[in-house]
This record gives structure tokens, C-alpha cells and sequence, in this order.
């Protein structure tokens, strides 16, 4: 008895078991469609991802009548010239756009020497502790991590109270760019580093002693060998970082104090403030083709990096 | 020996010396005080089985890792202090470590880039060293665009380019096939006459280390087993390890019976059998249990005993096995004069075709000289 389970673990006589049920629900006279089938529930999702964006151009096409809060029955480009032409979203772009180039900048600096640090260390107990300490940050909710900062950054936060210590008067440090800024990269770094690991990870130790041998002192290693072949990972890494803080809403929403209104701030304040539907639905169309032509862009000068899959990878 | 390097060291002829070096991981003893002496222009094969310490003492040599025991000299300073990049060593990596976002031209550069060298000079100097390799005209190639013995020139010729005063090899030719392999190694030896760079390589190819070295060294368990030149070390080896590493060797156990200056009597199983003392192996006394090592191609084998006259040595035997291996005929026989031993014999006779099949009655006979006897 002991020696069949050994041989024949429990885990194939369940599998066992469920293929038998799947032959009777599924007769192998199927089998070709079943490859169709596990791709229909992705199919469906992007499907419905499809519809929802043909609703939200047919509403950026009309306007709000302020009269009665009715969408207009006609269809016009007003909304896009509004968005198009008004100050206020020209600055709420403006600062999205380089608030999510300073992001990933910032990111990317911040996110390289950890995630080195975690692929190159020897003890492994060092590296078991980057990665929790990479993940606990997941556990907490990016709200509650805002509210966090507001804690430690408020007027009568930690912060402000240990300088306070030293006798300097307490600082504003909310509800201003650089706030959001350094709330954004706290929340990125996570994401980043993760991307960066496995690119990381693909650069053999070897190269690293070879260029020193060469003559390469760690920096140029650094600059000749290690960045070049890490590109792949950077351009991952900045594309996830530079699309999810242009459009991030609770990071500037909460430490921006309603003063530093992102893109995604100014769409919900049209959508459940103003009601104005069209133009909310403008601006979302509008961010929608920005980040695409802004990652399309990346793309095309530097390839895809990890995103890019199969035979592109080299 | 000590008394001729301290000399060498006057002359600045000793390119790397290893002073007792030993290398601990945790409670691995990889490396255990270690000492050799490298002449300017020689090329050394540190040969040994895997696990022997052999990557771990080329990597104290070039710097990657530091001894825990003992000091390296090159040029007769010591380098304990001197990082890799600061080292004038050039390495041929196991697996090669070329620069997969270079092209072949590129990776030759780099460590003429590396220690600023004048521009002007690189393009032509990168040139030079790629046809000595014999891969003019492949400088634009990526490295993922050339065979694999195409690569290996590649990074053969980036650890030279810079002139380094020491090359290390570590057995960048294992991931070869046979054929390739054994044109590489007359390559090397090529371009290392040409060159006249000292040369450190690494292998575990018995065969390599005998055709492209001037010196071997045997090493087993992190312990340098024997250094001498490869006729040397194969003609009299140190001691059983070293004599059955290198080549096929037939062991007789058995004590010794007499002993006069280098000859000596081996009792085995009530035969007594003659020998030589083995030069370079621990000393032998009256009755002390040795062991008789005979190669292979050493020992003669025929039908009757008339063919093997002159020989000091004759046995009878019974063939158990006999294996066609194309240019030579292997017999495994079985001596029941011996204890029943089973003695390897390698038989090259391309003119008799003459050949032994399983249970015929042979002789086998040897010389005296060629039995080496180590105290076990
Ligand atoms: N970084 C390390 N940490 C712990 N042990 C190591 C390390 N490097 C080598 N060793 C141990 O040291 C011993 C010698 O290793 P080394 O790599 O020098 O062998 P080698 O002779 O090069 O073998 P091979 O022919 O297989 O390459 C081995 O027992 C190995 O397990
Ligand atoms: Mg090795």
C-alpha cells in the first residue's frame, strides 16, 4: 500500500479522478474547441474593455445642457475644444505629464540598487528580507498609505516634531507637489524593483568579473556592461511606472490636498462634481490616447524591454 | 627547487609565484596550501578532477576571490591588495562571458577602451589581434552570430589584446567538440609561442594538458598533487593518483620484498615481480605495502611467450573482454597468478590485425622500468 502511494501519489488520483469528470461534461469530440474556450473569459473582458470605451466616446461627443443636466441629443466637438482649449486642463496635463517623467526617473534610480542589491547578495537571508520588505507595502492599500504620510507629514507629525526637537519650525510639507511626487515613487518602487529582478537576474555574475579583469573598475562595469543589458528591465520597469503614475488618482488626490489635481482627479471631479459626463468622458479619452502615444513612443525608441515577448527578445 | 626560484626571483623570471595559499568556504577546504612557481613565457595546465580546486585557485589569481591562507606574487610583487581590474591578467572564462550587447570588434576593444588606451591606436590593434585568431573580417559580427569555436577566439583574443603580463584559461574548450577542442589547443599553443605570454590553464582533459603544456600540475582534492613537465609527470608520476589520472594504469598490490637503490621487488600473491622505485613518490622501505603501476600501452600482449621475449616480466592471463576503439585494441585480462587481478592492455598493431577474442589464453609481459612501484 505504501509502496503504490509513493509511486502513484494522491495528487495524480485527483487529477485522475477530475479528468474522468471532464471527459463525461466534455467529450473528447470537443477537444479542438477547448483552447477557443480558455480564451473566451479574456476575450469577453477585453470585449467588454471595448464597449465601454465606444460608450464613453459617444458621450464625449455631447454636451452638458446646464439648464436641465440633460446630455444633448446632437453630436458636436465641444467638449474637445474645451479640453483642448482651457487653461485649467492645459495645467492639470501639464503637471501629470512631468510629475509621472519625474516619477519614473526617480523611480528607476531609487529601484536599480535595490533590486541589484536582492539578485547580487550572497546570503540568502538578506535576500529573503528585500523581498518581504518588498512586498509588505502590497499588504496596505495605496489610501491607507496615503493617509500614512498625512500622519507622518502633517504640521504635528513625526516629521515636523523631531525637527521640532532641534528647533526648527515646523514645515509645510503637504498638500504641494513634491508631496505627491514622493508619495508616487513610494508607491512605485515596489512595482519597479519587481520588474527589475528578473532582468537583473539574466545578467550572468561572469560578465561582471570578465569586464573587471578587462580593466573595468565598478563604475564603468556599471556604465559599459551592467546598464546596457539591464535596458530591457529599465524600459519595463518605466513603462509601468511612467502609464500607472500618469493616471494615479488617490496619491494626488490625498497628499495633493485638492491643490494638485492629476488627470484622473480632474475626470472624477467632471464625472461626480459637475455631472458634465461628456466632458468627463473627453478628458478620459484624451488621457487614454496620451499614455498610449507616450508608451507607443517608448516603444519605438527602445523596444518593448521585458514587456516585449517571444522572438523580439534577444 | 627553493633555491633555484629564489634565483629566478633575482632575475625577474618568475611570472606568478603561490606561496602556501589555501581557500576555506565555510568548512570546505577547496584550496590547502598550495605553492608553485610559473617562469616568465611558460604555459602551465593545472589539470585535476572536479571539485579539485582548480577555478578556485585561478580565481585567487586573477583577484576575484581573496586567499584565506598565504600570498600571490606576479612579477614578484604581492597582490593580496591589488583588485582585479588592476591586475594585468587577462581570463578566459569558462563560458566565455563575452558581451552579448557588442559585437565581436567591440568586445575586443573593451579593455583597450577600459585602460585608455589612445583611440587612434585601438581600431588597428583590434584588427590585429582578431586575425591572429584567424577571425579577420569578423569584427562586425555580434556575438550571437558566431559558432561556438568562433567565440572562443573572440574571447581569446580579448584577454590578450592588452598584453597581459598572465593569461588564465579556464577550460574555455570544454563545451567543444572533440575535434574542435584539440584544434584550439594547438591554436593556443600557437598563439601563446607566437605571443610568448605566460599561460595559466585550467582542464580536466588529461589529454590537453599533455599536448599544449610546458609544466602540470596535478591536483586532487585541493591539494597539489605533483608539478612537473608532462613527459615527466606521465613517465613518473608522484604517486598512484597522479599515474591514474593521467592515462589508463594497472595497479598490483602487494609489499615489498626487496629493495636496492631504485630497483625494487614487489611480492604479490607468492610472485615476486620487478620495478623501480617511482621518482618523485614517498619513500619505500623492506615489507612496506606498495602497489606496481603499469600502463596500459606498456604492457605487451601475444599468444605465446616466444613473442614476448625480452621482456622482464611475463604472466599468463585469460581474455575476458576485448573492445575495437578504431585506431587501438583494449583487452581486459584476467591474471589468475595475479589474485585473479584484471589488467587493462592497449595493443597497437595496425599491421598484424592481430586480435584476442574473450576466453583465448594470452601472455602479457613488461618491462621492469615501466612497473613504478608507491608505498601505499
Ligand atoms: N563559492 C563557493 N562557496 C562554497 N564552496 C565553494 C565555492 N566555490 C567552490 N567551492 C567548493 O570548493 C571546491 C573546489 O571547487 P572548484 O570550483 O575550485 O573546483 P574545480 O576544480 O574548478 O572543479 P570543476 O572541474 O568541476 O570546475 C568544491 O568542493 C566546491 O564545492
Ligand atoms: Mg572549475
Amino acid at each position: 500500500m505504501r509502496h503504490s502511494r509513493a509511486a502513484y501519489p494522491l495528487t495524480w488520483r485527483v487529477m485522475d479522478v477530475l479528468e474522468r469528470l471532464a471527459a463525461a461534461v466534455w467529450p473528447s469530440s470537443f477537444q479542438r474547441g477547448l483552447p477557443y474556450l480558455m480564451l473566451l473569459p479574456a476575450v469577453v473582458l477585453v470585449g467588454l474593455l471595448v464597449l465601454g470605451l465606444i460608450q464613453i466616446g459617444d458621450s464625449s461627443l455631447r454636451t452638458l445642457d446646464t439648464s436641465t443636466f440633460m446630455m444633448s441629443e446632437n453630436y458636436t466637438l465641444a467638449n474637445y475644444q474645451r479640453a483642448l482649449s482651457e487653461k485649467f486642463f492645459a495645467t492639470v496635463a501639464g503637471r501629470s505629464l512631468v510629475g509621472a517623467v519625474i516619477v519614473t526617473v526617480v523611480t528607476l534610480i531609487f529601484a536599480f540598487p535595490y533590486a541589484y542589491l536582492m539578485v547580487r547578495t550572497p546570503s540568502s537571508a538578506l535576500r529573503k528580507f528585500l523581498l518581504v520588505a518588498l512586498f509588505l507595502p502590497f499588504f496596505i492599500g495605496q489610501v491607507v498609505r496615503a493617509y500614512g504620510w498625512l500622519i507622518i507629514l502633517g504640521n504635528q507629525g513625526m516629521v515636523n516634531e523631531a525637527l521640532g526637537l532641534v528647533g526648527v519650525p515646523p514645515m509645510r510639507l503637504l498638500y504641494n507637489y513634491p508631496a505627491v511626487l514622493f508619495g508616487l515613487v513610494q508607491y512605485m518602487l515596489p512595482f519597479a524593483v519587481l520588474m527589475l529582478a528578473p532582468a537583473l537576474t539574466a545578467i550572468p555574475a561572469e560578465l561582471e568579473s570578465a569586464a573587471s579583469s578587462l580593466g573595468a573598475g565598478w563604475v564603468r562595469t556599471f556604465r559599459h556592461v551592467v546598464l546596457p543589458l539591464a535596458r530591457p528591465g529599465l524600459v519595463g520597469a518605466g513603462l509601468v511606472v511612467v502609464t500607472l503614475s500618469l493616471t494615479d488618482f488617490a496619491i494626488p488626490a490625498i497628499l495633493g490636498g485638492g491643490s494638485q489635481d492629476f488627470i484622473a482627479n480632474a475626470i472624477y471631479d467632471q464625472f461626480f462634481r459637475t455631472s458634465d459626463q461628456g466632458l468627463g468622458a473627453t478628458l478620459s479619452l484624451l488621457l487614454v490616447a496620451v499614455g498610449s502615444i507616450l508608451v507607443g513612443v517608448v516603444f519605438m525608441l527602445f523596444g518593448a524591454g521585458t514587456l516585449a515577448m517571444g522572438d523580439e527578445r534577444k | 627547487m627553493g633555491i633555484v626560484s629564489t634565483d629566478l626571483h633575482k632575475a625577474g623570471a618568475i611570472a606568478v609565484s603561490v606561496k602556501d595559499v589555501g581557500m576555506v568556504f565555510g568548512n570546505v577546504h577547496a584550496v590547502r596550501s598550495a605553492s608553485f612557481d610559473l617562469p616568465k613565457g611558460k604555459f602551465l595546465t593545472i589539470l585535476g578532477p572536479s571539485g579539485s580546486g582548480k577555478t578556485t585557485l585561478l580565481r585567487m589569481i586573477a583577484g576575484f576571490d581573496k586567499p584565506t591562507s598565504g600570498e600571490i606574487f606576479i612579477n614578484g610583487q604581492p597582490v593580496s591588495a591589488v583588485p582585479p581590474h588592476k591586475r594585468a591578467i587577462g581570463m578566459v572564462f569558462q563560458k566565455l562571458a563575452l558581451f552579448p550587447h557588442m559585437t565581436a570588434a567591440e568586445n575586443v576593444a573593451f579593455p583597450l577602451k577600459m585602460r585608455r588606451h589612445d583611440a587612434r591606436t585601438i581600431g588597428e590593434k583590434v584588427e590585429r589581434y582578431l586575425e591572429l585568431v584567424r577571425l579577420g573580417g569578423y569584427g562586425g559580427r555580434r556575438i550571437n552570430e558566431l559558432s561556438g569555436g568562433q567565440q572562443q577566439r573572440v574571447a581569446i583574443a580579448r584577454a590578450l589584446v592588452f598584453e597581459p603580463d598572465l593569461l588564465l584559461l579556464d577550460e574555455p574548450l570544454a563545451a567543444l567538440d572533440r575535434k574542435l577542442r584539440e584544434e584550439m589547443q594547438l591554436e593556443f599553443r600557437r598563439i601563446q609561442r607566437e605571443l610568448g605570454v605566460t599561460t595559466i590553464n585550467v582542464t580536466h582533459d588529461q589529454r590537453e594538458a599533455l599536448v599544449v603544456s610546458d609544466e602540470v600540475i596535478v591536483m586532487d582534492g585541493g591539494e597539489i598533487q605533483q608539478k612537473a613537465q608532462p613527459v615527466h609527470a606521465y613517465r613518473s608520476p608522484a604517486n598512484a593518483f597522479v599515474a591514474n589520472f593521467i592515462g589508463v594504469t594497472n595497479f598490483i598490490d602487494g609489499k615489498v620484498s626487496a629493495i636496492s637503490g631504485s630497483t625494487v621487488s614487489v611480492e604479490s600473491n607468492g610472485q615476486v615481480l620487478a620495478g623501480v622505485v617511482a621518482a618523485d613518490g614517498a619513500p619505500l622501505v623492506d615489507g612496506s605495502a606498495c602497489s606496481g603501476a603499469v600502463r596500459a600501452e606498456q604492457i605487451r600482449i601475444a599468444s605465446a611467450r616466444t613473442a614476448l621475449e625480452g621482456l622482464e616480466t611475463i604472466v599468463e592471463g585469460q581474455v575476458t573482454d576485448s573492445i575495437f576503439e578504431g585506431e587501438r585494441m583494449v583487452y581486459e585480462v584476467t591474471v589468475p597468478a595475479l589474485g585473479g587481478a584484471i589488467l587493462r592492455v592497449f595493443d597497437h598493431d595496425p599491421v598484424s590485425h592481430l586480435q584476442f577474442g574473450p576466453g583465448e589464453n594470452v601472455r602479457l609481459g613488461w618491462n621492469a622500468k615501466d612497473m613504478h612501484v608507491f608505498k601505499k
